[in-house]
């Protein structure tokens, strides 16, 4: 209902204002639907989610793994954090440079800066939700003799689940961010290029076009990771509370 | 079944800003025999060892000296003989009342038919009969220490050991499981170490009542329980059980105006 409210709204102010760069909302959502019939624009989402979905995948194995064993071992943890901290603070696009230089105009580089943007952020989120498991699961667990390896599969990782999921969800936008970064600054291809070249042309019906498709991937994929959150965390509060 | 030799353990608070190291020695020279399928209950004030002392036992907390053999062997470390039910319940909060019980069980590779056939035999055995796939959330705290109760069971332990179980729940939960306790132990007898704060509890399970003390934790006298078996609610009017009530009150008096004294100085 708001983001209705908000769409009227804005096309309301377009048709006041007249100004160029509020473009009216009915236009925007003809060229919506222009852009995803178009062949060229279509191969160049394609390619986009490609390199997203690889960027992201290698992110969530790596991010969980590495962010399980540092919640479990401090001395694991104790290595990374400075680097953690590092990374998560400073900007990724910065790192643009080395990546191109190590992996010129390629799909690689921009997969990298997708993985910079969101890996970090999960590791650390994963960290604190293993090292919020209780005590006494743990102690339970070992007292009827699971081994490292059990106690890691059957109690950690599902204990941890809940704030694995919801750290997800915001990997996921940053994930996107990491893409349209990489598609303007490293490789110009994909939607951030067709984006830049609308911005050229001071085409700003398409800008906002291109802008709400992105927004709604990011949203499709967010509801996606939801559908899995209720299966795995039904036991979970928050997870039924949003049921 | 149990034997426990001169067993010592000190824990040690490492120095703070404010405060220097602090030593705490919470078993002093215990010695301890227990028989097979006896019942034996530990009672003493907060802090005199009686809750490290099970959990050595059960291999969670190494002897800093003296040993433990249970069930023939040495404990070194967690073992299938001795099994454990919780003050907290433990419990898993994603799983369901089977897959709690068959925790046990999951861990030793049992297969999933089997170790679920188990599980349900021992929950309805508990009483829980019907709650097979609810999650502990939505389960009260008498029916969670039932779980935790049929857990431990579900490995068919020798030794079953037990911090405080009934301790977290109200009074009528309190002596409705303790019931339910004598009553499992006469169907199924198993060495039993029971860790409790609560009097009646203490007298009313035991064969043998254990009464430590603390700084540094001891045991100070070992109670014969001379009521009979199968034992029921109507032992606590006889004459036997208000004279070691008051006995054992007495102890704990005296324990707990000693530490109050020593707080003091």
């Amino acid at each position: 209902m708001s983001i209705v409210g908000g769409l009227a709204l804005f096309d309301l102010a377009a048709r006041i204002s007249k100004q160029p760069f509020i473009p009216e909302m009915s236009d925007v959502f003809v060229r919506i639907f222009e852009l995803l019939t178009d062949q060229d624009v279509l191969s160049d989402f394609n390619r986009s989610l490609q390199n997203l979905f690889l960027g992201f995948t290698i992110s969530v194995v790596f991010g969980i793994l590495i962010g399980v064993l540092c919640g479990r071992y401090d001395t694991v943890e104790r290595t990374l954090r400075p680097y953690l901290n590092l990374m998560l603070t400073s900007p990724s696009i910065l790192f643009v440079p080395i990546y191109f230089a190590i992996f010129g105009i390629s799909r690689w580089a921009i997969i990298v800066l997708i993985i910079d943007y969101s890996v970090f952020f999960l590791i650390v989120s994963v960290t604190t939700a293993v090292q919020s498991v209780s005590k006494e699961t743990v102690e339970m667990a070992s007292v009827f003799g699971a081994t490292e390896k059990q106690t890691l599969r059957l109690i950690y990782l599902p204990s941890a689940m809940p704030v694995i999921f919801t750290a997800l969800r915001v990997t996921v936008g940053r994930a996107v961010k990491g893409m349209i970064n990489g598609e303007l600054f490293i490789a110009v291809v994909g939607i951030g290029a067709r984006s830049q070249s609308f911005a050229r042309q001071l085409d700003m019906v398409g800008v906002f076009a291109l802008a709400i498709i992105v927004v709604c991937i990011a949203l499709l994929l967010g509801a996606f990771l939801n559908v899995f959150d209720k299966r795995v965390n039904s036991w979970a509060p928050q997870a039924r509370a949003s049921k | 079944m149990i034997k426990i030799s001169n067993a010592h353990k000190t824990f040690v608070k490492p120095a703070t800003r404010k405060t220097p190291e602090r030593k705490v020695e919470v078993l002093n020279g215990i010695d301890l025999d227990i028989q097979e399928n006896e019942f034996i209950t530990i009672v003493g004030p907060s802090g005199c060892g009686k809750t490290t002392l099970l959990r050595a036992i059960a291999g969670l907390v190494k002897l800093d000296s003296g040993s433990i053999v249970a069930a023939g062997e040495t404990v070194a470390g967690p073992s299938p003989d001795r099994a454990m039910v919780f003050q907290s319940f433990a419990l898993m909060p994603w799983a369901n009342v089977i897959r709690n019980v068959a925790f046990g069980l999951e861990i030793r590779g049992v297969d999933k038919e089997e170790r679920e056939q188990t599980a349900r035999d021992l929950i309805k055995t508990v009483g829980l009969a019907g709650f097979e796939n609810s999650l502990p959330s939505e389960l009260s705290g008498g029916m969670k220490q039932r779980v935790g109760l049929a857990r431990a069971l579900a490995v068919n332990p020798r030794i079953l050991l037990m911090d405080e179980p009934f301790g977290g729940l109200d009074e009528q939960t309190k002596r409705l499981m303790q019931e339910e306790l004598l009553r499992l132990w006469e169907a199924q007898r198993k060495t039993v170490v029971f860790v409790t704060h609560s009097l009646d509890e203490a007298i009313l399970l035991a064969d043998r009542c254990i009464l430590m003390a603390a700084r540094p934790g001891r045991i100070t006298e070992v109670l014969d329980i001379p009521l009979g078996r199968p034992r029921t609610r109507e032992a606590e009017r006889t004459s036997t059980y208000i004279d070691l009530k008051e006995k054992i009150w007495d102890h704990l008096r005296t324990a707990q105006i000693q530490e109050l004294a020593e707080k003091a100085n």
